[in-house]
């Protein structure tokens, strides 16, 4: 274990140039492929805000037996869809009208009557907020009979839906994408050390070194680089980050997982690289 | 302990490199291969490494057959051959001492059984006093018996040189030569491939097993003479 610590370690005083042209390529591959991703996540993070709000309205009929809306409210409340229902009385929907319309305030004066329905409010659950969910659970409970109208913004659901649908196709291509061209950057790059070594590796065989052994310093060094290349790449990208948000727009940065799960991803895109690169090199034997 | 049968080499561009060639090499032998460039002889020692298996026939080195040794058995079998080459093959950035080394950490050695044994090989190839030398400061013998320390740190049964003298001058191969032959008389077998015929006078009492496109054209354990 001596021996292969101070190898993996050996290679970046041997070579540093080499060990820093293969560090800043992880470093760009990474960087490029982390502001993709906080772009991707931040416009998905609006689109769930927004998804969030999603909900169907049912206004009740006047004078609608009060008996018969716990019915509803009961049997909705149970469909597996459905978070959260709530009541608004005809008098809440007005006074909620007159605080949320203040510009409107004078038509709401002086009213000789409420023209405002009652309604029952249904929130629907995480993973039940795209047309057809929403579009299933509007039909279903304007099969009562003393409900009037129904309202779910059916334009604008589908709308997010396919922009969602939208954001997760690009997500994950443009994001494969990335990741391929990082992989293939890293494999590159120690491609290039190998073949700086094949002399190396030619007499470690003739002394009868086993894989494993001429493996495993090459994997490991693979790994360091991977992993300094994605600190650089998180400082490049903590810079461009505070940038965009003092300049341009609030961003969510990654969280300290997400941050500690990049980091070792780098390690690991090192490390792999390298076994993929280094079975090339060692097939003969 | 080195036995070929009836073995015949083909490369797919190349065609044939070595024609139903048979010999047996015994324990504490000193053999010269010999013969043109492109008779053979570095194929031969290929298969002897097994870094080539041959298109029929059977190699056996120490155990190992070739028709039936895994790749994962190649390393073990390596350890127990000391190989040395004509362009020395050392570690250009490691000193004589390290690259000596090399060998035995390969192997697992501890550093505590590694030091002494690097330090008692040296001196055989009586280089004690270059230990901490890199290759880049020692003259092209020098390297060479590097190269040799290198080969034999490991006890190795037979040392296997190809061409060893090829990149000297005449006097320092004929120490080199002296180096091998010492090697022998301590009981070692030398199995030493070189196309310079000088070396051949240097050592009568040795095997001579001679190639010429890929056929032994001459054994001197069969009765070829060693005049030939």
């Amino acid at each position: 274990m001596a021996y292969t610590s101070r190898e993996a370690f050996f290679a970046f005083r041997r070579s540093p140039l080499l060990t820093a042209l293969s560090i800043a390529t992880i470093a760009f591959a990474l960087y490029t492929l982390s502001v993709f991703g906080l772009v991707w996540t931040n416009i998905d993070r609006v689109l769930e805000g927004v998804e969030e709000r999603v909900e169907v309205i049912a206004y009740l009929v006047d004078g609608t037996d009060p008996t018969e809306t716990s019915a509803l409210m009961r049997e909705v409340a149970a469909y597996p869809e459905v978070d959260s229902i709530a009541y608004l009385s005809k008098e809440d929907a007005l006074e909620r009208a007159r605080a949320e319309l203040t510009d409107y305030a004078e038509l709401y004066e002086d009213l000789e009557a409420n023209p405002l329905p009652a309604s029952v409010e249904i929130a629907l659950r995480d993973g039940f907020r795209d047309a057809s969910d929403v579009g299933d659970v509007a039909t279903r409970v304007a099969r009562f009979p003393f409900v009037e109208e129904i309202k779910y913004g059916e334009d604008w659901v589908q709308k997010l839906d396919f922009l969602q649908d939208l954001s997760l196709f690009l997500g994950l291509v443009m994001g494969g994408v990335f990741a391929a061209i990082a992989f293939v950057a890293i494999g590159a790059t120690i491609n290039i050390v190998l073949i700086s070594r094949e002399d190396e590796i030619a007499i470690m065989k003739m002394v009868g070194a086993t894989r494993a052994f001429i493996a495993r310093p090459l994997v490991i060094e693979g790994f360091a680089k991977g992993v300094i290349g994605a600190v650089v790449a998180l400082v490049l990208l903590t810079l461009t980050y505070s940038l965009l948000e003092q300049r341009v727009v609030s961003l969510t940065f990654y969280s300290p997982l997400q941050v500690a799960g990049g980091v070792l991803l780098g390690g690991a895109l090192g490390a792999v690289a390298s076994i993929v690169t280094l079975r090339r090199h060692l097939s003969s034997w | 302990m080195i036995l070929f049968q009836g073995v015949h080499k083909e490369y797919p561009r190349t065609g044939a490199a070595l024609t139903d060639v048979t010999f047996h090499l015994r324990k504490g032998e000193f053999t010269f291969v010999t013969g043109p460039s492109g008779a053979g002889k570095t194929t031969l020692v290929k298969l002897v490494t097994m870094e080539e298996r041959p298109t029929s026939g059977t190699v056996r080195v120490s155990g190992y057959a070739s028709d039936r040794i895994r790749t994962r058995d190649i390393p073990a079998l390596r350890r127990r051959l000391g190989i040395v080459f004509q362009d020395f093959r050392l570690l250009k950035n490691r000193t004589a001492r390290e690259n000596v080394a090399f060998a035995l950490e390969v192997t697992g050695a501890s550093a505590e059984q590694i030091s002494p044994k690097v330090l008692r090989t040296l001196a055989a190839v009586g280089l004690s006093d270059k230990a901490d030398h890199l290759p880049s400061e020692l003259s092209g013998g020098e390297q060479q018996r590097v190269a040799i320390a290198r080969a034999l740190v490991n006890d190795p049964f037979i040392l296997l040189a190809d061409e060893p003298t090829g990149n000297l001058d005449p006097k320092v191969a004929l120490d080199i030569l002296r180096v091998f032959k010492d090697i022998n008389l301590r009981g070692m077998a030398v199995l030493l491939v070189t196309h310079d015929r000088t070396l051949l006078g240097e050592h009568p009492r040795a095997r001579i097993i001679e190639l010429d496109q890929g056929r032994i054209v001459r054994d001197t354990a069969n009765g070829g003479g060693a005049a030939g």
